[in-house]
């Protein structure tokens, strides 16, 4: 009797879960193979000295101890990264969320226009901009040029370590058409009799952008800085074109997952760059916790 | 709410004063977009330019018109490595469509599953595939690394292709889920009445129903794949493997400093299929990105 009821409940959950779990097959494979196992591999292998070809070998916390105590090159890497952070996004969104304001105006021309500004951020990442981006900044580039018009003579912003880092938050700054992209869908979300309800009472457009749009908005500005912040940790190729992989000049672009990749696959230091790699995980795990945790006293949601 | 007659009244004789400021507004507008439009394209017509140029006038001034047309450039680039960029450029199309195929194939299924089927642990296992959207991927690069060496997989294009496979790309089943859910349930509840297997409504009734998002989700795996630099770089060391990224790279490095028409020519040619595709698909591109906010 019992047994009957054990099987029965079995074939009916079995029954019930088993096409979801079947169509989900692919994913497991990939979510346990590729992501958790690897997770907590790399995590294992943080502890660890590992060169690729002996086995890994057990030093505790040596590896994030030298991180803070002995490893200028880290330190330069952090500086680095989020100086990069700090000024790309906020510039980047602000570009991107002035341009979608003006659109959104119910200008002419609007696909348009939204094209042109979005080509640069399907662009951005490739090589080629990189190269380009190389060439414009040169002492002898484009920028220069343009500046030797008004009888400017501009230094050779990429071999400079004042700028050379600047040239890279331009870069960024000219890709902001796709959260543009995702600002003017915002926009559009925002219903237009509260805009008439306000100019009745004779409020301003300045009042009017602070007290109903912005405000509205900052669900959209909430995720466009977490997904914009994240990329910008993880930024790589331009960095490592425009410096040739080497982070220079003296270390001044050196991203940190330029760094990782320096230690991991031109030194062969696995183990060290594994915990580089988790304390960048930690890094990115704290920033979004922290701004779930403050959204709610700044972001505006509907109910 | 109430409006009393004084100031409706402002309204009506402001108007016309209000409609010339607007429009005076609006030609402001169009002439700060136009303005900002060519800043930002001046570059990438400048590059295209550069590399139609006869060598000795690459780099003279800001212009963006040569003063004679030349292909040179362009034949002298393509084989300006000991490995033509015929062989580069079948290597990448390759790698993208293989990607292309594995995450259309993948992603469907998986986001099928969390869109549709009823199964106990959906909501948790939906959640741990957005926790993977946040993961920087540094932390499971080198176990990775580990893991396909140690298959034979580095120096052929497997590490590259296989994990689409597997639905790793998780952004995309995100953005199947959001369109699938879209796609009214009755049609699948008369279909399972009729008998059809979740198979079945999978493969007759979602996927024909999902051509638009398929092909947005076909459409950024393609630019993705095309664009990764990173991947390669750290799989690919044999030069007859090396995609387009990695094939412009080595030109930096070895020949870039003597022969610049050279490298932007081949910079331009890396860069026309995203381009192609961002000239027939924008509409899709675009509302790809506004409807789930994608970051590029």
């Amino acid at each position: 009797m019992d047994r009957a009821v054990s099987t029965s409940w079995w074939s009916r959950a079995w029954q019930a879960n088993a096409p979801g779990y079947l169509f989900l097959l692919p994913w497991f494979i990939g979510f346990f193979g590729l992501t958790i196992g690897p997770i907590i591999t790399s995590f294992y292998l943080s502890f660890t000295n590992f060169d690729l070809l002996t086995a890994p070998e057990w030093v505790g916390a040596d590896n994030y101890v030298r991180m803070f105590t002995n490893d200028p090159k880290f330190l330069a890497s952090m500086r680095v990264t989020l100086f990069f952070v700090i000024f790309s996004v906020p510039l980047k969104l602000a570009f991107a969320l002035g341009v979608a304001l003006l659109l959104n105006r119910g200008m002419r021309g609007l696909p348009l226009y939204r094209a042109l500004f979005y080509l640069p951020s399907l662009l951005g990442a490739s090589v080629a901009i990189a190269i380009l981006w190389r060439q414009l900044f040169a002492g002898d580039g484009l920028v220069n040029d343009f500046l030797a018009i008004f009888g400017i003579q501009g230094p050779s912003w990429i071999s400079n370590p004042r700028y050379s880092l600047w040239t890279l938050i331009v870069l960024s700054i000219w890709q902001f058409g796709s959260p543009m992209i995702i600002f003017l869908a915002g926009l559009r979300q925002i219903p237009q009799d509260m805009y008439e309800a306000a100019s009745l009472d004779g409020a301003s457009k300045s009042r009017m952008f602070w007290k109903i749009t912005l405000p509205l908005l900052t669900p959209v500005v909430f995720f466009n800085a977490i997904i914009q912040t994240i990329e910008a940790f993880k930024s790589f190729t331009p960095a490592f074109i425009i410096s040739g992989g080497t982070g220079n000049p003296i270390n001044s672009t050196l991203f940190y997952t330029l760094y990782l990749y320096q230690e991991a696959f031109e030194f062969f230091r696995m183990g060290y760059a594994s915990a580089l790699a988790w304390f960048l995980l930690l890094l990115v795990a704290l920033f979004t916790a922290f701004s779930f945790l403050t959204s709610k006293y700044w972001v505006h949601y509907d109910d | 709410m109430t409006i009393d007659a004084p100031s409706l009244t402002v309204v009506t004789e402001d108007s016309a004063g209000r409609r010339l400021r607007r429009s005076v507004g609006s030609v402001a507008a169009h002439a700060l977009l136009i303005g900002a439009s060519i800043l930002m394209l001046y570059p990438l017509l400048w590059l295209l330019s550069a590399s139609f140029r006869p060598e000795n006038e690459i780099f003279s001034g800001t212009s963006i018109w040569p003063s004679s047309w030349s292909l040179d450039a362009y034949f002298r680039g393509w084989s300006g490595l000991q490995i033509s960029f015929s062989v580069f450029f079948i290597n990448s199309f390759l790698i993208s469509i293989l990607s292309v195929i594995g995450n259309l194939i993948a992603c469907s299924l998986a986001a099928f599953a969390f869109a549709r089927v009823q199964f106990r642990g959906r909501k948790f296992w939906f959640a741990m595939m957005l926790m993977t959207l946040m993961l920087p991927g540094q932390v499971t690069l080198i176990p990775q690394y580990v893991l396909f060496r140690s298959m034979g997989w580095v120096d052929t294009i497997l590490p590259l292709v296989a994990p689409k496979f597997l639905a790793v790309d998780g952004f995309f089943i995100f953005l199947m889920v959001q369109f699938f859910r879209g796609i009214p349930k009755e049609l699948d509840e008369a279909a399972m009445m009729d008998g059809c297997s979740w198979w079945r409504i999978y493969w007759k009734i979602m996927l024909p129903l999902s051509m638009p998002v398929l092909a947005t989700a076909a459409i950024f795996t393609f630019i993705w794949t095309w664009d990764d630099f990173f991947a390669p770089l750290i799989y690919l060391n044999n030069m007859q493997q090396y995609t387009v990224m990695l094939g412009l790279r080595t030109f930096t490095d070895s020949t870039g400093e003597s022969d610049f028409g050279g490298l932007f020519a081949m910079s331009v040619l890396s860069i026309v299929p995203i381009f192609l595709f961002f000239l027939i698909f924008q509409r899709l591109l675009i509302e790809g990105i506004a409807t789930t906010g994608m970051k590029r």
